[in-house]
């Protein structure tokens, strides 16, 4: 266990094996005090693992996200977003490794962590005979809000969140975007610095991810450091400042989602409308292109489509190289890739 | 239209009588503060409920008819003798459903439903610790009970009034059901997040629904023989009774309670210390009833002293059971709050969570609990409350097999032990596996060493043979208790159980002592923060 984390402490008084290790839960780190300053990330998992049984659903995980930031957590169904984010929730425990909010670890020291984090499942219980207001009332309640303080947060939460017209309404008769809007108001009822999102534009209609996307970026905007999970990129790629892509629990690219995108960019996909000798295109284009990797050429009727590595200079001197061994180019047009595009290449769609 | 123009003093009076009222909110909006936030939830999703509708209207028509119809099929002789009796037992028919079957199995519904739904999780990642959670859910049970009794209440006074029932058999009838209610309830609570798969579910469910129909009978039998057959009890016995049941009902629901909690907190957090001392607290006032018992009631309080004996050895074989297989991997958040003074950690190290503490605590309390029993019977034999039983009969019936029964458990519990610690090198499983390995080591500790002996014979009848059956608990304590066993052979098993817990813990003497270890700064400072 130490040698995954040599700055904390082995916790166990025992010596187990390292088999013995994967089974047990986890229990290391941050004995050793620490200095959280202003500065720190707000959340931070350190090599997290999760394993269960031979399943490794978090495999190695480790990014941090700043004070206000919107990170998205995006990977394939079963990729371990769900498990590491129930470990940051302090609702799992690692097998080893450690998360961190505000400084503070979700394995030694719950109990702060959970003040200042709100947590969002994926698909949240309801109580029945029990009306919306009610619902945030009572988790007001539980966070341990009295009196004024939690009649004005209530009054917050009820009006950020849209919620105003079905306060009387019991839970269980609600639409999924409106229970959405009302978990999000239970998470951010106790005003937390901290907001946990699994999935939470799954199943609605493009307005309501809309209003939930402006409500995301408000609470960025308000200081909130919100972690989002989804599968799909393009979902995500509006409002994060930043994203990890995550499959098989392992984390296999995070940053801007601008710099994995450009970092992806490798190949572009060009498009031209040769209006004679298409046949002889194909043989054309890899004496011109010599320098460049040209391949994937597709003959089309007149459109004759090739990925194409190279920059725009390279694609100017195909285009030239062309049109100079008399071939007649009517059009040219590049495809970049996708956001989809990006994520089928880092990811391979493989489940554990 | 009419302009109505106010009095001076009438504006006045409905300006203080207003001020009132809004002291009056604001009193209650901070009691409401203070409440349980689960009693809160939980009394308004009652007041909705359908379960609590129909319960209380049926109970509210069973009542009225049955004041209708025993009153009418008592006529007239209503008017002249007692008829309390028929009319006590009806009503407490119509509240004893409700209070010891209908509140303990929402109860159990309840925090089961909070589990299959999700929203134990929401709730766990709140400012509530498990113990309000579960505390909540019995305040909540416990209004409902007592909403139940208030709307019975006209109808047991009514009761009262017809004669034939005095004052305190009424007293103790409403007490017996209100502590009976109560315990179930938490029988009930105890039994929600036991079960994790669906078949395990049904299993609890119908385990609780029998121990619920037997505590109803139970209790029924109690209050059916007191109605109609009076009081048996001397005054002092009823005061012992009722002293004494309150404080077993009390103890015992607090253990029960402080386990249903254990099983909702984390692993990483210290879930065996307060088992630990609930199971003392337990143990003590078990032993103060049994000792009272003894004193008060002379050989009327051997009875009392049986049960408890055989309660205290169950409960510490159980407790025991599990506190040996517990994890033995203590977290920082645990070390961090371990005993630090030398006083401190020679006196409560042993409180500490891991299955070699558990070891040391099991052995010890159960060789206290031995050395007690044997000095009671002692006393029993030497006081006279023994009526005029041998001392010889005494040592036969009580005291051998009490030391033949704590050094067999000390004996399967070292097995037990060491089975564990294998069992957990490669998997990590639940406390309750540690006790079912306890029943497989004893069941097989039995019939192995009986198998081979009866092999060896050819399958004739055999007899009890020290050489083959030093294992066989079950043999052996017939035996005793049938014939008696020769003292050395006694002796030679106690000497074995001494022996073999002894190897136990010194062969994990290092894993009993552990380490405190520093908080980390922000965590002190954050907690000092909030405490002031």
């Amino acid at each position: 266990m130490n040698d995954l984390n040599p700055t904390t402490e082995h916790a166990s008084v025992t010596q187990e094996n390292d088999e013995a290790k994967n089974a047990s839960l986890a229990v290391n780190v941050s004995s050793v005090p620490q200095v959280h300053t202003e500065s720190s990330p707000t959340i931070e998992l350190r090599r997290l693992h999760r394993f269960f049984g031979k399943t490794k659903a978090v495999n190695d995980i480790t990014f941090s996200v700043g004070r206000g930031q919107v990170f998205g957590y995006i990977g394939p169904n079963g990729a371990g977003k769900t498990t590491s984010m129930r470990i940051l929730a302090t609702l799992d425990l690692p097998s080893y490794g450690d998360a961190f909010v505000d400084g503070f670890s979700v394995v030694n020291d719950p109990e702060l962590v959970r003040k200042r984090l709100g947590f969002m499942p994926d698909s949240f219980g309801t109580y029945r005979d029990v009306n919306c207001r009610e619902y945030l009332d009572f988790f007001a309640r539980a966070y341990g809000l009295v009196g004024r303080e939690r009649n004005e947060r209530l009054k917050w939460v009820i009006g950020f969140t849209g919620t105003e017209k079905m306060t009387d309404k019991p839970i269980r008769g609600l639409s999924k975007g409106m229970k959405q809007r009302l978990c999000l108001g239970r998470a951010l009822i106790h005003d937390p610095a901290v907001l946990i999102l699994d999935e939470p534009a799954a199943g609605l209609d493009p307005r309501a991810r809309i209003e939930l996307r402006r409500m995301i970026r408000e609470l960025a905007d308000r200081g909130k450091t919100i972690l989002i999970s989804s599968h799909i990129l393009t979902e995500l790629a509006e409002m994060c400042d930043a994203v990890g892509i995550i499959e098989q629990g392992q984390l296999l690219a995070t940053g801007h989602v601008d710099d994995i995108q450009k970092e992806m960019q490798n190949e572009v996909e060009l498009t031209l409308r040769v209006l004679n000798r298409q046949d002889e295109v194909a043989a054309a284009l890899q004496q011109v292109a010599s320098t460049v990797r040209v391949d994937s050429v597709i003959l089309d009727g007149q459109l004759v489509r090739f990925a194409f590595s190279g920059d725009m200079a390279d694609q100017a001197a195909i285009v030239t190289g062309l049109v100079g061994a008399g071939f007649q180019i009517a059009e040219v047009s590049a495809r970049k890739k996708s956001l989809e595009d990006v994520f089928l290449q880092v990811t391979e769609g493989l489940v554990q | 239209m009419s302009l109505a123009v106010e009095q001076p003093g009438a504006v006045a009076e409905s300006h203080r009588f207003s001020n009132w009222l809004d002291a009056l909110d604001a009193r209650c909006e901070r009691f409401g503060d203070a409440v349980n936030p689960i009693l809160v939830k939980e009394t308004r999703q009652s007041l909705k409920s359908r379960q609590f509708v129909a319960t209380f209207s049926l109970i509210l028509f069973a009542a009225l008819a049955w004041t209708i119809a025993g009153s009418l099929s008592m006529m007239p002789q209503i008017y002249t003798s007692p008829s309390a009796p028929r009319m006590m037992i009806g009503y407490y028919a119509v509240l004893a459903l409700p209070m010891m079957l209908v509140v303990p199995l929402a109860a159990y519904r309840s925090l089961e439903s909070e589990i299959d739904d999700g929203t134990l999780e929401l709730l766990s990642i709140t400012t509530l610790s498990p113990w309000q959670i579960v505390l909540g859910k019995l305040a909540s049970a416990t209004l409902q009970m007592l909403l139940y009794f208030v709307t019975l209440f006209p109808c047991l006074a009514y009761a009262y009034s017809l004669r034939g029932v005095d004052l305190p058999t009424t007293l103790l009838i409403i007490g017996a059901l209100a502590v009976a209610g109560m315990v179930l309830t938490v029988i009930g609570l105890f039994f929600a997040p036991i079960a994790k798969g669906r078949g395990g579910r049904v299993m609890t469910m119908l385990v609780l629904i029998l121990i619920l129909v037997l505590g109803e009978y139970g209790v029924s039998a109690l209050v059916i023989g007191m109605v109609f057959y009076g009081n048996p009890l001397s005054s002092t016995e009823i005061l012992f009774a009722v002293i004494s049941t309150c404080a077993f009902a009390l103890v015992a629901s607090h253990l029960l309670l402080t386990a249903t909690a254990a099983q909702l907190t984390p692993e990483t957090e210290n879930r065996s210390t307060a088992i630990r001392l609930s199971l003392l607290a337990f143990t003590f006032v078990t032993v103060l009833i049994s000792a009272t018992a003894l004193i008060l009631l002379r050989h009327r309080g051997v009875p009392v002293y049986l049960i408890t004996l055989f309660v205290i050895a169950s409960i510490w074989t159980i407790c025991g059971a599990m506190m040996v297989s517990e994890r033995d991997t203590i977290t920082p958040r645990i070390r961090r709050e371990l005993p630090q003074s030398f006083l401190a950690r020679l006196l409560l190290t042993w409180l500490t969570p891991g299955p070699a503490t558990g070891m040391v605590f099991t052995v010890s309390g159960i060789f206290v609990l031995t050395v007690l029993q044997q000095l009671s019977v002692r006393w029993i034999a030497t006081s006279g409350a023994a009526a005029g039983v041998a001392i010889a009969q005494l040592n036969n019936y009580i005291s051998t097999p009490g030391v033949l029964y704590a050094s067999y458990v000390v004996g399967y519990l070292v097995v037990v032990r060491a089975l564990m610690w294998a069992v957990r090198r490669r998997n990590n499983p639940r406390v309750e596996v540690g006790l079912a390995a306890f029943v497989v080591v004893a069941i097989l500790a039995a019939l192995v060493p009986y198998s081979v002996q009866l092999h060896y014979y050819d399958y004739q009848q055999i007899n009890y043979d020290p050489a083959w059956q030093y294992s066989n608990w079950a043999f052996t304590l017939f035996t005793a208790l049938d014939q008696g066993l020769p003292s050395w052979h006694v002796q030679n098993i106690l000497c074995g159980a001494i022996l073999l817990s002894l190897i136990a813990i010194v062969s994990s003497w290092k894993v009993t002592r552990p380490r405190t270890i520093a908080t980390p700064e922000n965590v002190r400072r954050e907690l000092s923060q909030s405490r002031s």
